[in-house]
């Protein structure tokens, strides 16, 4: 099978090339265009911050790895790379790397299941663009199919592996419902941002936002639907706060001891948790020593990020043994479509439904006619299935290339229900 | 019968270390392949200790609650009918272990001392006793749940004080829930203690002709129910919560077992049947 791969990811370059390589999705989409026309029959454009990725089936079956890295660096200028920079895989190794990238096992953070749906909107523009064909189409199936049964039968994607997440999961740990409870971000950067998502996410019942630009703190607010407080007078209401979440760039501690302590003489000591995911810190890790008070910073969320990371690690066996199977799967499917298999295939799918029907209608005739029913009703089927199974001979002859052949013989075998036959005897 | 009850007899323990086993090793590993199995493990169990309740009942032509060591196999039952029960309703499965060693403990010690006692003071064979006692297992059964719940919530408050993330961190579920599962069991042991307290008062004057109000016993029982009731209201009209509130469970429960042993074993009672 000629399908080749080409990747930059975040093995094999640094930061800086991989964001020169990321592509926007009109990027792609122009890629595709460039790419159809002259190297790929059919492929998959996939780019996201940690990897830009082709897959494809050339349509010169002596094109080589290289020529699309050049087609990559020629198209994304100003942007100098070396081979290193570059994973080449083929047949094979290629479903098996797009596998891999789409269960998750070879991301950065192990287990992202955002990839899962970058990797379906990858190939969603690849069907518009009509840059995904019969074979690809397969590929992407199984792809998903990996994808899916690597959430739900392994642990690969459970556990926050991020600190803002694992900020909130320690939050699940001491509150059962966070629609009745309120929140406070203090800040209004990236790693509030997040924070803050992720406990709108969670439909936590307030969410605040302060912090000392009160512009940035609206437009966060805006984005998440969450009320804002004066970052001057916030000191004198966080008693209102159940979840006390700050990430500013402060670099003196904004709440100290005796805030929390008059706070929760105010709340009447119901339990509030202060997560202080800043460096420097923003809240006085003295606080701790209150009781009902819950206060966790960067150190101790990156512990259980640390956890889930080993934890998700334990899981790539289990993954891999999914890889494996569905390109087992894959490639079994995959190697019938040659053409001695077809056309033996095709005329005991026919003589079936002939021999059916005629043990269907066999005491409609006389005894005598019974043998030349079969006999006529044999030949109307071989002269049906004759230009078939001449044409089936003839796509694998030479000057037919070996995917276009399958893609034919592919067609053939869903059109008449081969496939879906043999996987019905399986069962 | 009798060959059947102590075979029963033997069975129950094993029955009861199995089933803590395999919440054990689930809360270990927690790997949810044991999800159903444990289910199962509980559901034989109960089902085999109930046969023998009854079996015993019949037999021996009383109902097992006239020494302690037929309490004991009640209170095993109790407390783990109890919590399957709860583990049924709230579908919280990660707290078994520390529930059912208790029941294990029970049966064991039970299984170990149970005599086949068919000669009884014939006011023990009273249904009303039946009932008055029945309650008050079931209503203790609530109160070491309750108890049970109640340290657990402070080992994992202290874990999360302390930011340690371990199996207790892993699998217990979180604060608030440990705090109602807590206060449910209290406020179920309170609901039969106060059936069983009524029906006492009620009955016990007319079969005892020696009944005293001061007797320790009720003393310790009305000690307990009193507190019990504080709790109650403290948590639904003055609004505690969480720690101030466990702790007081973990008194009443304390407080119940103190007033139980020195009751039954260390003070004269006319409320000793044993």
């Amino acid at each position: 099978m000629n399908f080749l791969a080409v990747s930059i990811n975040h093995r094999t370059a640094p930061v800086e090339l991989r964001e020169a390589f990321h592509l926007s999705e009109d990027e792609v989409r122009l890629m595709i265009k460039i790419a159809r026309e002259n190297l790929l029959k059919e492929g998959l454009i996939l780019s996201t911050c940690n990897r830009t990725e082709i897959y494809g089936i050339p349509k010169d079956s002596n094109l080589s790895h290289s020529q699309i890295q050049n087609f990559i660096t020629e198209t994304i200028q100003n942007t100098k790379t070396s081979i290193e920079n570059f994973q080449t895989f083929i047949s094979r190794e290629s479903v098996k790397h797009l596998f891999s990238v789409a269960t998750g096992i070879d991301s950065m953070l192990i287990g992202d299941n955002q990839i899962f749906k970058q990797v379906k909107d990858s190939f969603q523009i690849a069907e518009e663009t009509q840059f995904a064909g019969f074979l690809m189409r397969r590929i992407f199936d199984s792809a998903t199919r990996a994808g899916k049964r690597a959430i739900s039968e392994t642990a690969i994607s459970e556990g926050a592996v991020t600190v803002s997440y694992a900020a909130v999961q320690l939050i699940e740990k001491i509150f059962s419902s966070l629609n009745k409870k309120s929140a406070l971000v203090i800040g209004a950067g990236e790693t509030a941002e997040i924070a803050a998502k992720h406990l709108a996410d969670k439909e936590i019942g307030r969410l605040t936002i302060t912090n000392r630009t009160i512009e940035n703190a609206e437009k966060l607010a805006n984005k998440l639907n969450a009320t804002i407080i004066p970052f001057s007078n916030f000191k004198n209401l966080i008693y209102n706060f159940d979840i006390i979440i700050s990430a500013t760039s402060s670099k003196d501690i904004l709440i100290q001891k005796d805030d929390v302590k008059a706070a929760m003489k105010k709340r009447s000591y119901a339990s509030m948790v202060l997560m202080d995911i800043a460096v420097p810190r923003d809240i006085d890790s003295e606080t701790k020593k209150i009781d009902s008070v819950f206060y966790s910073d960067i150190d101790s969320l990156s512990i259980i990020v640390e956890q889930n990371l080993t934890k998700r690690k334990e899981e790539i066996p289990k993954v891999q043994q999914i890889i494996e199977e569905e390109l087992n799967t894959f490639f079994e499917w995959y190697n019938s479509l040659q053409s001695a298999p077809t056309i033996k295939n095709l005329r005991e799918h026919f003589d079936t439904i002939r021999a059916e029907e005629v043990q269907k209608n066999i005491n409609k005739f006389s005894s005598d006619d019974r043998e030349k029913l079969e006999i006529v009703t044999k030949r109307i089927i071989n002269k049906i299935l004759h230009a078939p199974t001449v044409e089936l001979k003839k796509v694998n002859t030479a000057g037919t290339g070996a995917e276009d052949a399958a893609t034919k013989i592919g067609i053939i075998r869903s059109l008449f229900g081969i496939d879906k036959e043999k996987s019905n005897e399986k069962e | 019968m009798t060959p059947v009850i102590h075979f029963l007899n033997v069975l129950l323990p094993i029955l009861y270390l199995g089933t803590f086993s395999v919440y054990f090793y689930d809360f270990m590993k927690g790997e949810k392949k044991f999800v159903n199995v444990k289910r199962l493990f509980i559901f034989i169990t109960l089902f085999t200790h109930l046969i023998y309740l009854l079996l015993r009942t019949f037999a021996f032509d009383h109902p097992p609650i006239t020494n302690v060591f037929e309490i004991f196999t009640v209170l095993a039952f109790s407390i783990t009918f109890s919590y399957y029960l709860l583990e049924l309703v709230t579908d919280i499965r990660g707290t078994g272990p520390f529930i059912i060693i208790i029941s294990f403990v029970f049966q064991l010690i039970s299984s170990m001392f149970i005599a086949d006692q068919v000669e009884v003071r014939e006011v023990l064979k009273n249904n009303l006793l039946g009932i008055h006692v029945i309650n008050a297992l079931l209503g203790y059964s609530g109160f070491t749940i309750s108890a049970v719940y109640g340290f657990l919530y402070l080992i994992l408050y202290k874990d999360l004080k302390h930011n340690r993330f371990g199996l207790i961190f892993n699998r217990l579920p979180n604060l608030e829930v440990l705090e109602k599962l807590s206060f449910y069991s209290a406020v179920i042991g309170f609901i039969l203690l106060t059936i069983s307290i009524t029906i006492g008062i009620i009955w016990l004057p007319k079969a005892f002709p020696e009944f005293s109000y001061f007797d320790p016993k009720l003393i310790g029982s009305g000690l307990v129910w009193l507190l019990y009731c504080g709790g109650i209201v403290s948590k639904t009209i003055i609004k505690w919560k969480g720690k101030k509130l466990i702790l007081l469970s973990i008194t009443g429960f304390l407080i119940a077992i103190f007033s139980t042993i020195i009751t039954n074993f260390l003070v004269k009672s006319f409320h000793s049947f044993y």
